[in-house]
């Protein structure tokens, strides 16, 4: 059941309304939207719902511990920290990595003259498990550091962990955030559901309008490199990387959206990465929910550790936490390697900050938007080859379609491209346009105006757009697979 | 040392490793602040407090500051 189709919203429906009506206080509401967030799941993966329900519970016992234990007991709470943290990657590595490591070692056995016989092991990865897992980890060494109090009631921790909105894809709430939310009535509040229905549009937009009208395409081009020549490819690469933002931030948008309309703020996962001048500020912009996760539980203490090594300790650090980022979306090498080439990235750019800044004071370019267009472009063409890297099946796949690079230039692949300079070129613009005006122009707005004519014109022109280019066939998203 | 004159040392550490024309922090202070003090540069700044001050923080302290003022209170309990 995903967030942009017609099932949804019968769903939502449903939910939302009783929510509002019908409870007189915080507790019936969470009651209602766990069975809620429990059936939506369920919906999706009914055989791991039990997986979900027990790992919760012993997470919740786990955050009671911790806190009981961070004063009287410091070295037992980090026992008992690290029990949970090895946990929630127990579960990922059984469900995620397991068959990968399994596959790879027979076949290492194998190139050795080591028969093994050739097993397939059918782990069926359950939906969402890197989202809720983060979230549960996250939960036990924030109590831990005690940058979270812990809740004694398990429906709260139930529905933080399960929140339907953002259990299958994020973004990855904090506890201290989202549950003291849980601890207040929550009341039908018009400029929560005004704006929450615009960021669901906002979200609608970007998906159907941009992400599943370029989709078709950079499939057929990817899916088939080895037809394709080097103009194709150049043109597929870039069109990916906005492919993968508008989709993924288009989920978050509406996630977000839906939460807000019932009084909720989710954290925000997009702050328009193609305005970033560096990669660090990509990755700052960019699925901002795992990022800041991994920066907070992995790069810290790595670097906090490394801390006496001078700038090796912290390349060591931000490569070690970039490959952390890569492979969290799955076995394969190819994200490894993502990781690794993001990793490398970073670690140039910090070695030449201090360099970069002592040049941009000298040359008086710190305000030069010659300057700072180039290095958004730069930028830009940097997280187009990865991901090239990111999109492909296998390693073999991803070296196939660089290859084609050194095959020449030729006509583009013209089938169905039509549509996209139709469709998806004009609705880019607008996206740009709203993010340019988000960065450079505050005082100007389009549904947020105070004039209401210019809201309701704007609302307007979103919808018609979604309804005239928009494909409403309520595709999947390519993070439902994370 | 009184807290005014750790809060005089630490304005220089930030402007020699931020690379900042100057700075006046307070005890509400925090990375939010000041844009140069980001995940990568929070370490840098910690070996050079380290060292200037001569203490050695453990990872838990370091990752519990949520301002300023907390980190100057975990200075002072070590001079």
């Amino acid at each position: 059941m995903v967030v942009n189709s017609i099932n949804f919203w019968l769903f939502f429906a449903a939910v939302v309304v009783p929510y509002f009506l019908c409870f007189r206080g915080q507790r019936g509401q969470n009651l209602w939207l766990l069975l809620a967030s429990y059936v939506f799941y369920g919906w999706a993966d009914w055989k791991i719902l039990p997986l979900l329900v027990g790992v919760t519970a012993v997470f919740y016992g786990l955050g009671l511990a911790i806190a009981r234990n961070n004063e009287s007991n410091p070295r037992r709470a980090s026992q008992l920290t690290t029990l949970g943290v090895l946990l929630g990657l127990g579960i990922l590595f059984y469900f995620k990595y397991f068959g990968f490591f399994v596959q790879e070692f027979t076949a290492l056995f194998a190139s050795l003259g080591v028969p093994c016989g050739e097993r397939t092991l059918n782990i069926v990865m359950p939906i969402g498990i890197s989202f809720f897992t983060f979230k549960l980890m996250g939960y036990v060494i924030e109590v831990h550091r005690q940058t979270a109090v812990p809740t004694r009631d398990a429906v709260q921790f139930s529905l933080f962990i399960a929140f339907f909105p953002t259990i299958l894809s994020g973004p990855i709430d904090r506890a201290a955030t989202f549950l003291p939310q849980l601890q207040r009535r929550r009341r039908y509040n018009e400029s929560d559901v005004s704006e929450g229905l615009k960021r669901v549009l906002w979200g609608l937009f970007l998906k159907t309008c941009i992400a599943d009208v370029i989709a078709p395409w950079t499939t057929v081009v990817f899916g088939n490199y080895a037809h394709h020549n080097a103009t194709t490819i150049l043109v597929a690469a870039p069109l990916y990387l906005i492919q993968l933002y508008t989709d993924f931030c288009g989920f978050s948008e509406m996630a977000i959206g839906v939460a807000r309309i019932m009084g909720l703020r989710v954290v925000e996962n997009f702050q328009r990465p193609f305005f970033a001048k560096n990669v660090a500020e990509y990755w700052r912009r960019w699925h901002m929910s795992l990022t800041t996760w991994i920066t907070d539980y992995v790069f810290m203490p790595l670097n906090v550790a490394f801390r006496d090594w001078g700038l090796w300790g912290l390349y060591a650090a931000t490569l070690l936490n970039l490959i952390a980022i890569g492979v969290w979306h799955g076995a394969n090498w190819t994200y490894f390697w993502f990781g690794v080439y993001h990793g490398l990235l970073l670690c140039i750019v910090t070695g030449l900050d201090k360099r970069r800044k002592r040049f941009e004071k000298a040359h008086h370019l710190k305000d030069n938007e010659l300057y700072a267009w180039s290095r958004r472009l730069l930028t830009f063409l940097c997280f187009t080859f990865g991901s090239v890297l990111f999109q492909a099946a296998s390693m073999g796949d991803f070296l196939g379609t660089i290859a084609r690079l050194g095959q020449g230039f030729g006509p583009l692949y013209s089938e169905e491209f039509s549509s996209l300079v139709i469709y998806a070129l004009p609705a880019t613009c607008l996206m740009f346009l709203r993010e340019w005006v988000a960065e450079y122009r505050r005082d100007i707005h389009f549904m947020h105006s105070p004039n209401i004519i210019v809201r309701l014109v704007s609302i307007a022109l979103l919808i018609s757009f979604i309804i005239y280019a928009g494909q409403l066939e309520g595709n999947s998203f390519i993070y439902f697979q994370f | 040392m009184e807290r005014i004159e750790i809060f005089e040392k630490l304005n220089e550490i930030f402007v020699d490793v931020l690379d900042l024309d100057e700075v006046e922090l307070t005890d509400a202070t925090t990375a939010d602040d000041i844009e140069e003090w980001d995940s990568l540069s929070h370490v840098q700044l910690v070996v050079a407090i380290e060292k200037a001050f001569g203490v050695k923080f453990t990872a838990l302290e370091i990752m519990k500051w949520k301002n300023v003022g907390e980190l100057v209170d975990s200075i002072a309990q070590k001079l």
